[in-house]
């Protein structure tokens, strides 16, 4: 099959002849089923181009673009974070061990404290770590915290905004801490850790008000 | 808070305008410096750029020369101007490193007119269940002149007169390659 429209299909195809052409092309079509086969063939060429997929090459060619560029890739950007937190099973080990360490020194420097104060109720005046059930009770530490609240309300006009969003948001921490400690307790009122979590908590409240207290008062 | 062209095209349910979006402003960043969306450039165009080469010049070179677009581009992207979409430029972008590389690398193995021994060599294998040749396979076997006008204008998307401006030959070249390729092609569709 060759004659001379055959030449011609690919351009009939791509709607690139003139209407004359066009015309006559078609009805050339109407006695010549090998033209008519070869541009259906011709179609399916064109269709099945279009449907080719892409292919990403065998190997990434970023590490050496990137190198290339002075850029620095992604997934190695990941593998130094995943390497910064990796361990190997003997430092895993050796890290466990210590961790049952602490934990047991931890338990037993708690309970001989709890043996401790319990041997010497009437000497409690400053304990490093001070028992909660001895701040809530205290009226001294309610009254104290008042003290310094007010103080720090009346001198807070002073201190600049950024400061004050900080003491605020500190102190809100705090007073979470502080509430779930004491609901906690409530449903375990013997745990020696919660007992001292919520002292931690209500010590570092007053250290906090009376710092920002004399900030607010310095710049009187 | 001001929205970005982006967030305007996600907005409006335009997935498509807001992925052209994103990348004019990946392209913008990595055009500051910024790695990582170059990468992102790189790995969302990776595979058609890497096509694109294959097909026109052979797999042997392929993944040297697509490298080789992609640096070229990270030190173009000043010219980026962000008028037609990232892909259409980075795609012409490919274009003009693949044809300088021909000669230098020796595929021209073939003028334009002198053809017909590797069209007819394409058209004579019929794919049968013992010689079944892939389309792609015989894509990469035409001649040179053919196969690069078919892929410019039947995969590419390409316009005889683009096609022309970028081979250096006239658009009736063009034309007459183009078809000679699917002529040849024609033997190798899936049955």
């Amino acid at each position: 099959m060759n004659d001379k429209w055959t030449d011609r299909l690919s351009e009939y195809l791509d709607g690139e002849l003139a209407p004359s052409e066009r015309t006559a092309l078609e009805a050339h079509f109407a006695s010549c089923g090998d033209c008519r086969t070869t541009l259906e063939e011709l179609r399916r060429v064109v269709m099945r181009a279009r449907a080719l997929d892409d292919r990403p090459p065998a190997a990434d060619l970023w590490p050496a673009i990137a190198e290339h560029v002075g850029v620095v890739s992604l997934a190695a950007r990941a593998e130094r974070a995943r390497r910064r937190f990796t361990f190997t099973v003997p430092q895993l080990a050796a890290a466990s061990v210590a961790l049952a360490l602490l934990s047991g020194g931890g338990a037993w420097l708690l309970s001989r404290r709890e043996t401790v104060a319990a041997r010497s109720t009437a000497s409690t005046t400053s304990p490093v770590l001070m028992n909660a059930s001895a701040y809530a009770s205290d009226a001294r530490y309610a009254a104290q915290v008042a003290t310094l609240e007010r103080a720090l309300e009346t001198g807070r006009g002073r201190l600049d905004t950024a400061t004050v969003r900080v003491i605020e948001k500190n102190l809100g921490i705090i007073d979470r801490a502080i509430r779930d400690a004491q609901s906690a307790l409530a449903g375990d009122p013997a745990n020696a850790y919660l007992n001292l979590h919520l002292a931690q908590e209500m010590r570092r409240k007053l250290e906090l008000l009376r710092q920002a207290a004399t900030l607010a008062g310095a710049r009187s | 808070m001001e929205l970005t062209t982006a967030g305007v095209a996600t907005l409006r349910g335009d997935p498509d305008q807001a992925a052209k979006d994103a990348e004019t402003a990946d392209a913008a960043l990595a055009a500051s410096g910024d790695g990582r969306a170059f990468e992102r450039l790189y790995r969302s165009h990776v595979a058609r750029v890497h096509s694109l080469v294959r097909r026109m010049i052979g797999p042997d070179h392929a993944d040297d020369i697509a490298q080789d677009v992609f640096v070229r581009a990270w030190t173009k992207l000043s010219t980026f101007r962000g008028d037609a979409a990232f892909g259409t430029w980075l795609h012409r972008l490919a274009v003009n490193v693949i044809l300088a590389r021909r000669s230098t690398i020796g595929t021209e193995r073939s003028r334009y007119h002198d053809a017909e021994g590797a069209l007819d060599d394409v058209a004579g294998h019929r794919a049968t269940p013992e010689l079944t040749m892939d389309f792609e396979e015989a894509i990469g076997r035409l001649p040179d002149g053919a196969r690069q006008v078919f892929v410019l204008h039947d995969i590419q998307g390409y316009r005889h007169e683009e096609i022309a401006e970028m081979l250096g030959i006239v658009p009736g070249t063009s034309k007459s390659q183009l078809h000679h390729a699917r002529m040849a092609l024609r033997r190798h569709l899936e049955r």
